[in-house]
């Protein structure tokens, strides 16, 4: 298997060598990640998460969203319904994919399990992360009052989806970091 | 506890969790011990997984460097062994493209429980080797997990991911081409 021959003779298969050494020494790499690790490990104020990017991007895509679209909104013409909100009896406004019990469900397990890894997390990261997640609802509440105001918007259904999936992708990559250790 | 380990544990076990607890707490050179004392089971089991001596290494050495890692997180009551095993093929099973280990069928895996496999003949180890690198990928995990270390066959499957059925049946199936294999080659 290595090269070196085997010449010894054996009549059951668990009398085969579990020891097979490698031919290089392995030890001076791992040594060097090792200390990677450790230099990495002392500096946790200078350390990115995997999930940090992600959320962090998610949330400044809604950001950029909504400003764009607070742009378009600013434009004079005529809203006869300005200035109303979305009461609780108007749900129906919000887009069907939205209103689904799936999503509903997935999201509520998802935010149930992120809570839980937050308070895993350094408090300096935990910090970014939450205040990303904030940004990303804020970003939504927002979205959903405009809508409660021109509740027939297109781009504004649009908006208020992609944000939520933005959320929910947002969510996932915080809940996966805890199970990627191994 | 795994009954690869058990032969083992009265001796390197103990000496092992003093390691543990000096590495937990950043002391390099007592993870070096550790991988002298099982970089080769650990490298053995990549390269029967592998078949290749230079992804094995890759996969040994990335082995160690996530248990290093993930050290904070071992539970002492739990062999350092079979944990660094899981961790090893685990590291071969995401370096593998593609799908593996697929299930297979299997009616009823209790007619799978078998004892080791053994030899009327004396097979040269050579030969022996080169017979399990032939079998297909899922047979030869399973056989290279319980046959060769000693792993029962909930443990093996848990660490490949399958089920416990199919790794009985994959076992079997290993069992089945090997004695084929080793008698074309002895005729």
């Amino acid at each position: 298997m290595t090269g070196k021959s085997f010449g010894r003779r054996v009549n059951r298969i668990d009398q085969l060598a579990q020891n097979v050494p490698p031919a290089r020494d392995l030890w001076p790499a791992i040594a060097e990640a090792i200390e990677a690790d450790r230099v990495d490990a002392l500096r946790p104020a200078h350390r990115r998460s995997r999930w940090l990017p992600a959320v962090g991007m998610a949330a400044a895509v809604a950001l950029v969203t909504l400003g764009v679209f607070i742009g378009r909104m600013s434009t004079p013409t005529p809203d006869p319904i300005a200035g109303t909100t979305l009461a609780q009896g108007e749900a129906s406004l919000i887009p069907a994919a939205l209103r689904d019990a799936n999503y509903r469900k997935q999201r509520d397990a998802l935010l149930v399990e992120v809570n839980n890894q937050l308070k895993s997390m350094p408090p300096a990261e935990r910090d970014k992360v939450a205040a990303s997640l904030a940004t990303l609802r804020r970003s939504i509440g927002e979205i959903e009052a405009a809508l409660g105001r021109d509740p027939a918007n297109a781009l504004l259904q649009e908006l208020l989806v992609s944000s939520c999936q933005e959320e929910m992708r947002a969510l996932t990559a915080v809940r996966d970091s805890g199970s990627q250790e191994i | 506890m795994t009954t690869a380990d058990k032969g083992r544990a009265d001796t390197v076990v103990d000496f092992d969790a003093a390691l543990i607890e000096r590495a937990r707490k950043g002391d390099s050179r007592a993870f070096e011990r550790l991988y002298r004392d099982h970089v080769g089971r650990v490298h053995g089991l990549c390269l029967r997984m592998t078949r290749n001596p230079d992804q094995a290494a890759d996969c040994a050495q990335d082995a160690f460097i996530k248990a290093w890692k993930a050290l904070p997180k071992f539970e002492a009551r739990s062999s350092f062994s079979t944990w660094l095993h899981r961790i090893a093929v685990n590291t071969v099973l995401e370096k593998r493209r593609g799908p593996s280990n697929a299930e297979i069928a299997v009616e009823d895996p209790t007619e799978y429980e078998e004892p080791v496999l053994s030899f009327d003949t004396p097979v040269e180890e050579e030969e022996l080797e080169a017979a399990i690198q032939s079998l297909p990928q899922g047979a030869r995990d399973a056989l290279v997990l319980c046959g060769v270390y000693g792993y029962e066959h909930s443990e093996a499957a848990s660490m490949l991911g399958i089920a416990v059925g199919t790794c009985k049946a994959q076992l079997h199936r290993a069992r089945g081409l090997l004695r084929d294999r080793l008698e074309r080659g002895v005729r």
